[in-house]
């Protein structure tokens, strides 16, 4: 669905290399979590992966065809659901309205009961629904953010650390959800986190150090919570 | 995603916000009144220039050469001929009425004797009627004439005011268009991470500088209906106002004419015709309010444009990092 063929990225007007000679390959019908320390470059990759920004060399190719050449407003409209680190909510709008604006700049159209079946999903009450964002708590937005992304049902979901502000409880309904997106509905769900618990729910976890991926694997020290589901 | 939908959230943003479209309202609806009270005043002066000028030229004397002041030039000050000189009987001037060019005549009593008035049908015509005159027998030492001096004293302050009113105009226009450049750069500015969030999902540049558009479109529209209404209440007054003033100085000149005339002519000047109650009537017409409306949308969109501009420089994942 998605590849990286040799990426190298640089920060603009610097030296400081991020990534060099990056391949990676994500499929449909799975979840992807990508782990590492801060400032290793796991944003910049959700960046790259969603059209935002444009690697310094190398290829992005969606579904075969170089993601550099499409047109990215389209992609972003329609072909992929983004959850920002810092939310990127229209904070003077409502709830419903930020999921509606989503529904119509992706061109499935503003549907008002599916919106707020899915915030009624996320935790949202319909009282709340109609609450502007700045009203509202963060782990509220964070799940408001989470349903906008999901909202036009794009193929391709990448989310920068979408639980972060979210209790154990919340934490896991959401991580199901993610789940049966992949598993259930056949999209690809990439997950940058620091957390464990999150890292355990996906099918591949890849590790970034110093702009190197490496997959985890067997010798490498999984979460806690994945060791404790293989048991 | 249609139009419907651009324009349904631009109407939404204008909830939003409220202190910055307030801000802009009003800003807007004091511009928009300044321009229809200008536009006004300066449409309702060129129609009292035209009427003046159509009542005023079209009448036209006999006047003897002999007492023409100013010598012979066309459109000096002209005197009706005097009572030393032999002037027309009714049947006469009732013949030099006789014409296609005249629309109407007045026998005029003075010192001087029976004066004829003739009230062309178009002040065009003088050319021609003056030859038919000729041809019906008038002397070579009568010309006729226009009383162009009564239509420059008449005409003056209504000029004046013209011309104040189109310099307020200017000035109105230039300032305004700044202010809401100024405006717009601000409002960008306080959106930048809005436009961003939208950019980043997708939304193209052009839509989000369609939405910004319509908001501004919306507010000048809303700020042209309270401005047409409220200028059209301030018009009058302003206008009466300045008028009064720019009258007092013509009956100045007009004194100063007479009393030349009075001096001049062997049997007293005539005053020229000066109205100490000249009125311009103010009144938005249809042209005015389109002219208006045109001007509003003009600066929408020049703040339309500055928006698209504004919005081009930044790349959404710039936006969004700074705020980060």
């Amino acid at each position: 669905m998605l590849a990286l063929k040799n990426i190298s990225y640089k920060y603009e007007g610097t030296n400081r290399t991020i990534f060099k000679d990056v391949n990676l390959e994500f499929s449909p019908g799975k979840v992807y979590t990508i782990v590492g320390k801060s400032g290793a470059g796991k944003s910049t990759l959700l960046a790259l992966l969603s059209g935002l920004d444009v690697a310094t060399s190398g290829e992005i190719a969606y579904n075969g065809e170089n993601l550099a050449k499409m047109n990215r407003n389209k992609y972003r409209a329609r072909q992929i659901g983004m959850v920002f680190q810092s939310l990127n909510l229209i904070p003077t709008a409502t709830a419903l309205d930020n999921i509606i604006l989503s529904m119509n700049i992706s061109g499935v159209g503003g549907n008002k009961p599916r919106a707020l079946e899915l915030l009624k999903t996320m935790g949202i009450s319909p009282e709340k629904s109609n609450r502007k964002i700045l009203k509202l708590s963060g782990g509220e937005q964070q799940r408001i953010a989470i349903a906008r992304a999901i909202a036009h049902n794009p193929p391709l979901i990448v989310a920068d650390e979408p639980t972060g502000n979210l209790d154990k409880e919340t934490e896991s309904k959401v991580l199901k959800i993610f789940e049966n997106i992949a598993h259930e509905q056949g999209k690809c769900v990439i997950i940058v986190t620091h957390s464990k618990r999150v890292a355990a729910v996906a099918d591949e976890v890849w590790h970034v150090e110093k702009g190197v991926f490496r997959r985890f694997d067997g010798t490498i020290n999984l979460p806690q919570t994945q060791k404790r589901r293989k048991k | 995603m249609n139009v419907a939908f651009l324009l349904n959230h631009a109407v939404l943003n204008l909830g939003k916000n409220k202190g910055r479209n307030i801000l802009l309202l009003g800003i807007t609806f004091a511009i928009i009144t300044a321009i229809v009270v200008a536009l006004s005043i300066f449409n309702a002066t060129n129609v009292v220039i035209d009427e003046t000028r159509t009542s005023l030229q079209s009448a036209v004397r006999l006047v003897s050469q002999m007492q023409a002041v100013g010598g012979g030039q066309n459109n000096t000050q002209m005197i009706a001929g005097n009572q030393s000189q032999a002037t027309f009987t009714a049947e006469e001037l009732a013949n030099f009425a006789n014409s296609q060019f005249v629309q109407g005549w007045d026998l005029q009593e003075s010192p001087r004797g029976t004066e004829g008035i003739f009230y062309l049908v178009n002040p065009a015509m003088l050319a021609d009627f003056e030859a038919e005159l000729r041809s019906k027998g008038l002397p070579e030492n009568y010309a006729v004439r226009t009383d162009e001096a009564a239509f420059a004293s008449i005409v003056a302050p209504v000029e004046s005011l013209q011309n104040l009113a189109m310099t307020f105009l200017v000035v109105v226009v230039a300032l305004g268009a700044v202010i809401m450049a100024l405006l717009s750069v601000i409002a960008i500015r306080e959106r930048k991470y809005e436009i961003g969030v939208l950019r980043a999902m997708g939304l193209k540049k052009q839509k989000v500088a369609f939405i910004i558009w319509a908001e501004t479109v919306i507010i000048t529209a809303i700020c042209f209906v309270l401005g047409l209404t409220a200028g059209n209440f301030l018009s009058q007054p302003i206008s009466d106002n300045i008028l009064a003033g720019q009258l007092s100085n013509a009956e100045i000149t007009a004194t100063t004419l007479a009393e030349r005339i009075a001096n001049e002519s062997a049997n007293g000047g005539e005053t020229p015709n000066i109205s100490g109650n000249l009125q311009v009537d103010i009144a938005i017409n249809f042209v005015t309010a389109a002219q208006i409306l045109a001007i509003s949308l003009l600066l929408a969109s020049l703040v339309g444009i500055i928006s698209v501009s504004q919005i081009t420089k930044s790349e959404p994942i710039k936006i969004l990092m700074e705020r980060t």
